[in-house]
């Protein structure tokens, strides 16, 4: 937002203004380039950070950059891509095969494997950055996935391990709808806050991230009411009961393997794109988002809108959470209340980087899945990196991603560049 | 009166990207008097004021002080050359206080550490004695009136040892009251060997209060001339470039039921203070009905009322048959309302919403246009491109972006949304301010047609010829009262009286 | 000696804001009463003193004075529960956690980043950028004070370390917030980011996994001898580290430099109306860039203290949200540096209780933990009175 007051530079005699039918043009011309920009700058972007932390590579360890890129690519499985041959895929529910050119009966090899983790951490990722992303597109900065995210965890791991007699699906269903619930009702606190007394939401998230957290570490820790009923020393929750747990569709159960919870993430993607694009509700979020003001000239109520954006926004994060538990975590600790509940943090990279568009969302979670997968101490190769250094690495990408997405760095330097070459034109020397 | 000039500017060309607002401009101010700068908004006389204080930098020309050459590269620069800037939007700080506001930047200090509040007041309650600026060196700025706000900005230049004074169209904010005690201060200021650059768009101020005027059309400089002997109509026609005859064509009116009506109404604004009082009125169909006065009298207020905007503290409002009164905004526009907004780009338009989004700005939760929630773009894009041709609409098609279009464009779209919904009840608020001539022509045309249609008008305007070519009836709100109702056929002169408190008695 | 005398009752509070005081105060002593060393056992007590409480503030609020009323009530509702709860508890308990001057010193260790933090967050939000990276710029000194200590084998010299490292990221934050006008909170966030990612990575490149020597220079505790045989004050001011009296200075700094000089009178003015201070001659973007890069330094301050002053040792991400408390404490304290050191005092008490209360209950224990959100979200809720930000705080200034 910049100081609209003082004095708008107009004026009269338009000697370089194009003539009107060209005018047009220039305006297509500019919609074009913003959306080469929308593509270009962030695909810059991230190879800038990239470079970047290369050079951190190479100035604190003196290793090769482009071999730890490498480790960490391989440790996110992406090379399994790389192994094309014939194979065959067997079509859900049937017994019909079709050729297919990557080996997905292969599950116990290396790359599967790691690409499984990749997939696995995918789905948190694209749901809190779709969360972002939302509350976004209503002209809100929604920090607070963490908490909500936390929520959906919290709720999803208690309906998860309680209640054993229920069919499968109900049971999952049940503890994934009230974890959706819980991050609805906690954004929507911050929301109710914005709409009635005008209380900024990126304050409001973050005390609710904190209360949530130390909301955690009381229930599951000693002594708290939903610590582990078997393990009483343990600071760690109930485990979620099997039939509670989302089915694995590729790779070892045994290990931690890839659960449907993947779908769903795909299916929010497009959830995400029908309601922003196709409903009214859409409609109405993002012209509060554009301009509150003509809105509530328009007849649209501003409030309900902050209300809405927010709890939807805080869905989706409540979502990631509850997904999570019944996907592949199935216990929570306090250390995970602390830790992995930042893993929401990493959606505000997600939805900046992926422009709070749809499919730039989805990108932009693959690469933040494989770059968190691929420098985990489980999956990256010690003898080339260590993992401790290349996690801290993979933070430190994010920040720059971030920073420079966040400022359209690029996009600012080409246009000043663009100006200041004009501006050289137009200055004739003095007299 | 001394002949050599203060400050002289020469060839002062700015440029914007797409546009020239100074171009080769000449000026020159001499010790001790009034020179007045005159033009249409627009017109470029804020830009090379801004010049003359160092906010901007020309692409091309001089500008000597006393004479001599002057880099006027910043405000600071200006400041030290002795010009002084009081802006149109001041620039005060709310929550500090009288003193605070005048010595920021040059404080008084003890041992030059700490502020000396003491000595900044002392100051402050010299500077405003030696030139009958009286103000309360210990008032917080928020909270005292507009016309005290003029003086501390005034204070603020003097203090600041400013000769040369610019006053940016100083009574668009001030009542007639504030204004000509603004113009005793001025001569108080030009005695004690002040030199003043008043801008304004106002004819009659410029006549009464300028001892020259210099005369600026898109960008150019069109005439220096003495404002002895200058008449108004000779500076409007240098002002616009040809004989202003803003009549529309119209027949009489036939008016038929009131559509809107408003009685004992009485609005606070947002800091508790009546801004609307015990306002009571009818628009029927088929008329015309301007609302004159000088800006804020609680035209912003009546507005917003009617439009379910804002609460009102007391009355009755009534769109058809429907009584609206304190129905939200929604409910206003079911009951029939179509509202053009002041402020187009900030109310009336989402910019980053294609046309054909904005256009359906009343319609998207309905069908044709959605059902059971389900948008249907495709059904808004075809709705808006018959709507673009009907009214016109240059620049761009249903899926162009609104911000990508002029001002002109813009209020068609918004006159187009507005009409298109059949309304009974049409409030134009200042609906061709800052528009060209030909937008201007087509928005006065469309409206009379909409009256012709049976549609009530409200029509607000500060245009005073706005007001007078388009009403059927005219009513004068003052100080948040109706003070006056007069006829299509009102001189200006009467309706100046009313609109400055003095039809008062007349209307009780 | 009279006139000094009576300027101090005049500066006193009047009529309801008096009432209100007076509730707030008994409100305390509601619970006061029930906690050694007075220890009364009969809830009775607790009950009577807080309802006068809350009726004391009832009364200020029905006269206009809501913001302190409410408090008052507040506190009083809270002096009840609270003095109730410790009437039921057992009196060996409450000898065990209630040692006033153990809760005080401690109260004062744990306020003392915050503070710190605090002051940095008034110093930027002022000057009109908002800062929600002073964790990371917290994070980044307490990594490298620890490390300039270490290598350099100097305290003073790790604290100049920390202070550089804050300014640079905060700096940087300057740069995106001012000059390329970014999101405020976007280039906070990615300080945080920054910040974390790099202190983990140099900690474990230099420090692996075994984690800093124990053999690190740190900040001294100043000792004042001729107070130890003081009650009460002994044993809470005798031994203090110097970052707690550094902390104070800076408070008081902190008030004079906004207050008291025209320094203070621009940044403040930068912050309500850039334009107005610009047309002044006063350059908005230097005054910015002032405050930020002094806010990163006072924030890595506070974060030097937890490292080598306080525990001795780092961990990644040891900071654990004390930067997003210190910005709570910033507008819980209306952006006014005794209210926010207020703030960070009282958020400093809950954390020493959180501390002291396991004895009672491990678990609960940490919900005080969560009190300073709480209450700030109360705060923010407007539900006592409205916190008024700086008016133009987050929004970027284009020169003309």
């Amino acid at each position: 937002m910049t100081e609209t007051e003082g004095t708008p530079p107009e004026g009269g005699g338009k000697v370089e203004a194009p003539p009107p039918g060209d005018a047009l043009n220039v305006a297509r011309r500019l919609a074009v380039a913003q959306r080469a920009g929308g593509l270009l700058v962030p695909l810059l972007t991230t190879i800038l950070a990239f470079l970047i932390g290369g050079l951190v590579v190479l100035a604190t360890t003196g290793k090769n950059p482009v071999t730890t890129y490498k480790a960490i690519f391989e440790g996110a499985g992406l090379n399994w891509f790389f192994e094309v041959g014939s194979h065959e895929l067997r079509i859900p529910f049937t017994q019909a095969h079709v050729p297919f050119p990557w080996n997905v009966n292969d599950i116990d090899s290396l790359a599967a494997y790691n690409l499984q983790q990749t997939l696995i951490n995918f789905v948190p990722l694209v749901l809190t950055g779709l969360a972002v992303a939302f509350a976004f597109r209503c002209g809100m900065f929604n920090i607070g996935g963490q908490g909500q995210y936390l929520a959906g965890a919290i709720v999803g791991v208690w309906i998860g391990s309680e209640l054993p007699n229920l069919p499968g699906l109900v049971h999952i269903l049940l503890a994934v709808v009230a974890g959706v619930l819980a991050g609805a009702l906690l954004a929507g606190i911050a929301g109710i806050l914005k709409a009635t007394v005008g209380t900024h939401e990126v304050i409001a998230t973050i005390m609710l991230n904190w209360i949530m957290v130390w909301t955690g570490v009381f229930l599951f820790g000693l002594g708290g009411p939903l610590q582990n009923d078997t393990q009483p020393f343990v600071p760690v929750s109930n485990d979620v009961v099997d039939r509670a747990k989302l089915a694995i569709f590729w790779g070892d159960p045994a290990l931690q393997a890839l659960h449907v919870g993947f779908f769903v993430a795909l299916a929010a993607l497009v959830v995400y794109w029908l309601t922003l694009n196709r409903t009214t509700l859409g409609y109405e979020v993002r012209a509060v988002g554009f301009n509150p003001e003509a809105a509530h000239y328009g007849g649209i109520s501003v409030a309900r809108n902050y209300f809405l954006a927010m709890a939807i926004s805080g869905a989706f994060a409540g979502l990631a959470g509850a997904i999570d538990i019944v996907g592949w975590q199935y216990r929570i600790n306090t250390n995970d209340v602390m830790i992995s509940s930042q893993i929401a943090f990493v959606g505000i990279a997600v939805a900046l980087l992926g422009r709070n568009k749809a499919i730039g969302v989805g990108l932009a979670g693959l690469l933040f899945a494989a770059l968190t997968t691929g420098t985990s101490t489980r999956n990256l190769d010690p003898e080339i990196f260590r993992p401790e250094l290349a996690t801290n690495l993979t933070v430190m990408i994010q920040g720059l991603v971030v920073l420079f997405v966040g400022a359209d760095v690029l996009v600012l330097y080409l246009l000043n560049v663009r100006k200041r070459g004009r501006q050289r034109a137009a200055t004739r020397p003095q007299a | 009166m001394d002949e050599r000039p203060v400050l002289e500017l020469r060839g002062i060309t700015k440029r914007f990207p797409g546009i020239v607002a100074n171009d080769a401009v000449d000026f020159d101010l001499r010790k001790g008097e009034v020179h007045a700068l005159l033009g249409e908004n627009g017109a470029g006389k804020s830009t090379l004021m801004n010049v003359v204080y160092g906010l901007y930098r020309p692409d091309e020309g001089q500008i000597l002080v006393n004479g001599k050459p002057a880099e006027l590269g910043s405000p600071k620069a200006a400041i030290e050359n002795g010009i002084g800037m009081v802006h149109q939007h001041f620039m005060l700080i709310p929550v500090m206080s009288v003193a605070e506001n005048i010595v920021l930047a040059t404080e008084p200090t003890h041992n030059g550490i700490f502020l000396d509040y003491a000595a900044a007041e002392k100051r402050v309650r010299e500077i405003s004695a030696r030139f009958g600026l009286a103000v309360d060196p210990r008032a917080i700025v928020q909270d005292i009136t507009v016309g005290q706000q003029q003086r501390v900005e005034i204070l603020k230049a003097l203090y600041r040892g400013a000769d040369i004074l610019v006053l940016d169209e100083p009574t668009a904010v001030l009542t007639p009251q504030e204004s000509l005690e603004l113009f005793t201060i001025i001569r108080s200021l030009t005695e004690q060997g002040k030199s003043i650059i008043f801008i304004s768009h106002k004819l009659n101020e410029v006549t009464e209060v300028a001892d020259r005027i210099t005369v600026l059309r898109r960008g150019k400089k069109i005439e220096t001339l003495p404002a002895a002997g200058a008449t108004e109509e000779g500076l409007a026609r240098l002002m616009v470039g040809r004989e202003v005859l803003l009549r529309v064509d119209k027949t009489t009116s036939q008016p038929t039921a009131p559509l809107l009506s408003v009685q004992g109404l009485t609005v606070e604004d947002d800091r508790g203070i009546e801004q609307v009082r015990d306002v009571s009125f009818e628009v029927r169909g088929g008329e015309i009905v301007g609302i004159a006065g000088v800006d804020g009298n609680g035209q912003t207020e009546l507005i917003d009322a009617i439009a379910g905007l804002r609460r009102s503290k007391a009355g009755r409002i009534v769109i058809g048959d429907e009584d609206v009164t304190d129905d939200t905004c929604k409910e206003c526009l079911d009951a029939g309302l179509g509202h053009i907004p002041e402020d187009r780009q900030r109310r009336g338009l989402v910019l980053d919403f294609t046309l054909a989004e904005n256009l359906a700005l009343h319609e998207y939760d309905h069908p044709p246009a959605s059902r059971y929630g389900w948008l249907f773009p495709k059904r808004l894009i075809d709705k808006a491109r018959g709507l673009l041709q009907e009214f016109d609409v240059r620049g761009g098609g249903p899926q162009t972006r609104a911000g990508g279009l002029s001002g002109g464009n813009q209020q068609k779209v918004v006159l187009a949304r507005e009409i298109d919904r059949n309304p009974k009840v049409l409030i134009a608020a200042q609906p061709t301010r800052g528009l060209d001539v030909g937008a201007i022509e087509f928005v006065h045309r469309r409206l009379v047609e909409e009256r012709d249609e049976g549609r009530g008008i409200l029509l607000v305007s500060l245009e005073l010829d706005e007001i007078l070519s388009l009403s059927d009836r005219i009513l004068v709100i003052f100080e948040g009262r109706i003070v006056g109702e007069f006829p299509p056929g009102a001189s200006e002169e009467e309706l100046g009286v009313a609109m400055t408190g003095g039809g008062r008695k007349a209307a009780a | 000696m009279t006139a000094a005398f009576e300027r101090v009752l005049g500066r006193l509070p009047r009529g309801a804001r008096a009432l209100a005081w007076a509730g707030i105060l008994a409100g305390i002593l509601a619970f006061w009463v029930t906690l050694p060393p007075v220890k009364v056992r009969e809830p009775i007590v607790a009950i009577l003193i807080g309802l006068a409480a809350v009726g004391l503030g009832v009364a200020a609020v029905r006269q206009g004075v809501r913001r302190l009323g409410w408090g008052a009530v507040a506190i009083g509702v809270l002096g009840i529960l609270l003095g109730y709860l410790a009437t039921r508890s057992s009196v060996t308990h409450l000898d065990q956690v209630i040692v006033w001057s153990a809760l005080t010193a401690a109260m004062l260790r744990y306020a003392t980043p915050l503070a710190f933090a605090a002051m940095g967050g008034i110093f930027s939000e002022r000057s009109g950028v908002v800062n929600i990276g002073l964790e990371g710029m917290m994070l980044s000194g307490a990594f490298f004070g620890i490390l300039g200590a270490d290598k350099l084998n100097s305290w003073p010299l790790g604290l100049l370390c920390a202070a550089l490292a804050g300014a640079v990221f905060a700096f940087i934050h300057a740069f995106f917030a001012i000059q390329l006008r970014a999101d405020q909170i976007v280039g906070g966030t990615a300080i945080n980011f920054l910040a974390l990612g790099i202190t983990g990575y140099l900690f474990i490149d230099i420090y692996g996994g075994e984690g800093t020597p124990p053999d690190i220079p740190k900040i001294p505790s100043v000792h004042l001898g001729f107070l130890e045989d003081w009650y009460f004050i002994g044993p809470v001011l005798g031994q203090l580290n110097l970052m707690i009296w550094l902390a104070l200075l800076t408070i008081v700094a902190t008030w004079v430099v906004l207050f008291k000089t025209p320094v203070g009178l621009r940044v403040r003015a930068v912050g309500e109306h850039p334009r107005a201070a610009d047309t002044v001659g006063i350059s908005v973007y230097a005054t910015r860039y002032v405050a930020v890069t002094l806010s990163g330094v006072l924030a890595a301050l506070g974060g030097a203290y937890i490292s080598i002053g306080f525990v001795n040792s780092f961990n990644q991400n040891m900071t654990v949200g004390r930067g997003f408390i210190a910005l709570a404490a910033v507008i819980f304290g209306n952006w006014r540096p005794w209210g926010a050191a207020a703030a960070a005092l009282l958020f400093g008490f809950s954390s020493a209780l959180a501390q002291r209360l396991p004895a009672y209950s491990e678990s609960a224990a940490v919900l005080f933990q969560a009190l300073p959100y709480v209450l700030t979200l109360i705060a923010v809720a407007g539900v006592i009175g409205r916190s008024k930000p700086p008016a133009s705080v987050g929004r970027p200034y284009q020169k003309q």
